[in-house]
């Protein structure tokens, strides 16, 4: 666990900094989006999958966990990037690990965040033509959606 | 001058006799017709989720549907004269629901199952769930509960029977294209 | 096929693209129950959530609860009395026992079966009622809560646990291996249908049953032991095939595994209360808290976000449905059309959690 924590810090220096160092879930911090590629294919030497992708809207900005495991034991990191107002856009960790196929598609259909790279970046829980993002703080579910029987969506 | 539907005997003539004669008729016709949908209602499981569960329990052993002529037997909307709305609606698929709704045959009859397909129950404030299957499609009966019991469908079927013979229901009252 | 199709377990579609009756390409769509719950814990309260968590899986009600209960507790620093953590754990495996007995039942059925339908339905009733009896609902109980659980179970509970698992253990020994591992027809159906490989579950992160049935040997139970497990006697099910009939095998035999740890816990279980109290408007201090439970489909997850306030700031769910359905897309090509529906009904889909 340490190591490949020292291996991230190796080569990402000062990009890298350790929030919460317990031995089993420790959480890192990524300060720059571009390096999410090359910082996942170091966590895929030693884990194997994307458990799962949580998303918080801290508006304006977004905060991306993504959380890996592994099928030997019961060990997990979590790595923390912010994804900023300008685009919300990020590069895809498809590439490596093919399991964050369908959590990116939900984080896109949710949240409205573009991973770009992906390789079928489309709406996956809701209709492609819904309108909106439901997940983000700005968005409230109010009487005339509430109402909208949803017969005029073509999809 | 007598009209041509008026019933003749010799020299007599009673207008108005056959329009009584065949509505009694018709009445009986329906009543035959009504006796028979009554008791052999073929529902169309339309299980989308938690109260599927309970439906397929109503179909099972315990507490058996096919004794009252209620055979889960057509897994096709054209087979079949009772739509069992049961599990919530999403907008999503609320057209798919119309467009089943809308394959069935005449007469068609709809039990709204669980709180979901009542008033929305515990969606009632989510952004992707249609609060009431009665924005879409006209309901017969309705049954409470989240998930209903087994029983429950029993005491709907019961009563959407005595909608049938008291001609209640809304395909018989509003007409065919309600 | 689907949405509404009966053999398809829920609002699951898959659009086949078919060339005889081989399918060349098969793309999977879900959303049809998509009902917002991830939206919905942010306006209501921690405890106002368990109904919610009902109908995640609602075939195993009690397990997510259990599992919602343990998030809150550990965001909330509640520690829940011993007898309360051997109850969930039996309670737990009674659920797991239910919704295997209903996926034999359901892949019965869709085999080509309907007496397996019946018969699976027939012995979880007997387990229905049981926990209807303890705690007034069938399959939503809304037994748990934050600290433990709302009653305790009545006086002749184990007597009368004891004497259905009995039961349930003698028909799957004997009624349930004449109708189905026996029989010729359902080896021909199943065997070398569906085949997932160790690589493609390493590849697309599937977990429970469907990764055991691959020759993977992990279960949280062991691995990370949560409530009474590390206490407890039990074996990993695991085949090494990776097709349908592995698949139903690892459930049968997690029957039989369940069964034996239900019989321990009776044993074990400690008098005392059921429940530390706990305010009903918990105020959980800004942190992040990830809790994982080996539910009868796999490693389900919660995180969790607060800010201080009584609601949630962000609650994400980890189904492990979501992930094990992709592999359809991979597995149904080359397969055929009548095989495809054992292999959807082989993954045992429960679409209230894929779409949340």
């Amino acid at each position: 666990m340490a190591d490949i924590i020292d291996d991230l810090k190796l080569k990402l220096k000062d990009k890298i900094s350790v929030l919460y160092s317990d031995p089993k879930e420790p959480v890192v911090a990524l300060a720059d989006k571009t390096a999410i590629k090359p910082v996942a294919s170091i966590i895929s030497k030693s884990f194997d999958i994307l458990f799962m992708l949580v998303v918080v809207d801290r508006a304006p900005k977004f905060e991306l966990n993504y959380l890996f495991s592994r099928y030997s034991d019961d060990k997990t990191i979590t790595l923390r990037v912010v994804v900023d107002e300008k685009d919300y856009a990020i590069d895809s960790i498809c590439s490596v690990f093919d399991s964050a196929n369908w959590e990116e598609r939900e984080a896109y259909d949710l949240f409205g965040i573009k991973f770009t790279g992906h390789p079928d970046m489309r709406r996956i829980l809701l209709p492609e033509d819904w309108p909106g993002f439901p997940l983000r703080k700005d968005f409230k579910v109010t009487d005339e959606i509430r109402n909208w029987t949803g017969l005029d969506l073509k999809f | 001058m007598a009209e041509e539907s008026d019933f003749q005997i010799g020299s007599f003539s009673y207008p108005g006799l056959a329009d009584v004669f065949l509505t009694r008729a018709q009445k009986f016709i329906d009543y035959v017709l009504d006796w028979g949908r009554k008791n052999s209602l073929w529902p169309l499981t339309f299980g989308t989720s938690c109260c599927a569960i309970e439906m397929m329990t109503f179909g099972a052993t315990k507490v058996d549907a096919d004794r009252m002529g209620t055979l889960f037997m057509a897994d096709s909307p054209r087979l079949s004269d009772l739509i069992l709305v049961s599990g919530t609606i999403t907008k999503k698929m609320a057209r798919r629901l119309l467009n089943m709704y809308e394959q069935m045959l005449y007469p068609k009859y709809v039990i709204a199952v669980g709180a979901c397909n009542v008033s929305g129950g515990l969606y009632h404030d989510s952004y992707n769930t249609i609060e009431g299957v009665d924005r879409i499609i006209p309901v017969d009966v309705y049954i409470p509960g989240c998930p209903p019991r087994p029983e429950q469908f029993m005491d709907a079927v019961r009563v959407l029977q005595r909608l049938i013979k008291e001609n209640e229901t809304k395909v018989q009252k509003y007409g065919r294209y309600y | 096929m689907g949405p509404v199709h009966p053999s398809t377990h829920g609002v699951l579609k898959v659009v086949v693209d078919i060339e005889g009756d081989t399918i060349k390409k098969a793309v999977t769509e879900i959303g049809f129950l998509h009902r917002g719950k991830e939206k919905l814990a942010e306006i209501r309260y921690f405890s106002n959530y368990y109904p919610i968590v009902d109908k995640l899986d609602y075939l195993s009600a009690l397990s997510m609860e259990t599992l919602y209960a343990s998030l809150i507790e550990k965001a909330a620093d509640i520690k829940i009395p011993e007898r309360a953590v051997y109850l969930r754990t039996i309670f737990v495996e009674i659920q797991r026992i239910m919704s295997h007995l209903l996926f034999i039942g359901a892949f019965g059925q869709d085999v080509g079966n309907i007496t397996g339908l019946i018969w699976g339905l027939r012995e979880r009733e007997l387990l229905m009622t049981l926990v209807e009896e303890v705690s007034g609902g069938r399959l939503a109980p809304m037994y748990m809560t934050n600290g433990g659980m709302f009653y305790d179970v009545p006086k002749d509970f184990g007597d009368k646990l004891v004497d259905i698992l009995d039961k349930i253990e003698k028909k799957l020994e004997k009624d349930y291996v004449a109708m189905f591992q026996n029989n010729e027809l359902f080896k021909i159906r199943t065997k070398g249908v569906g085949v997932i490989d160790s690589q493609t579950v390493k590849r697309l992160g599937i977990t429970g049953p469907n990764m055991r049935a691959s020759g993977i040997t992990r279960d949280l139970r062991k691995d990370q032991p949560y409530l009474a497990y590390d206490k407890l006697e039990f074996d990993i099910a695991s085949e090494k095939e990776g097709d349908s009939y592995a698949r139903f095998m690892v459930r049968v035999e997690e029957v039989f595994q369940s069964i034996k740890i239900i019989k321990q816990a009776l044993r074990l279980l400690p008098d005392g209360p059921v429940v530390t109290k706990t305010p009903w408007l918990l105020k959980i201090p800004p942190k992040y808290t990830f809790v994982r439970h080996e539910t009868p489909r796999g490693e389900m997850s919660f995180y969790l976000v607060t800010d201080g306030s009584e609601k949630a700031y962000r609650l994400k769910i980890r189904s492990p449905t979501f992930f094990s359905i992709r592999a359809l897309e991979e597995v149904l090509v080359g397969s055929k059309v009548a095989d495809a529906v054992v292999i959807i009904a082989s993954i045992d889909p429960v679409m209230g959690e894929v779409d949340r």
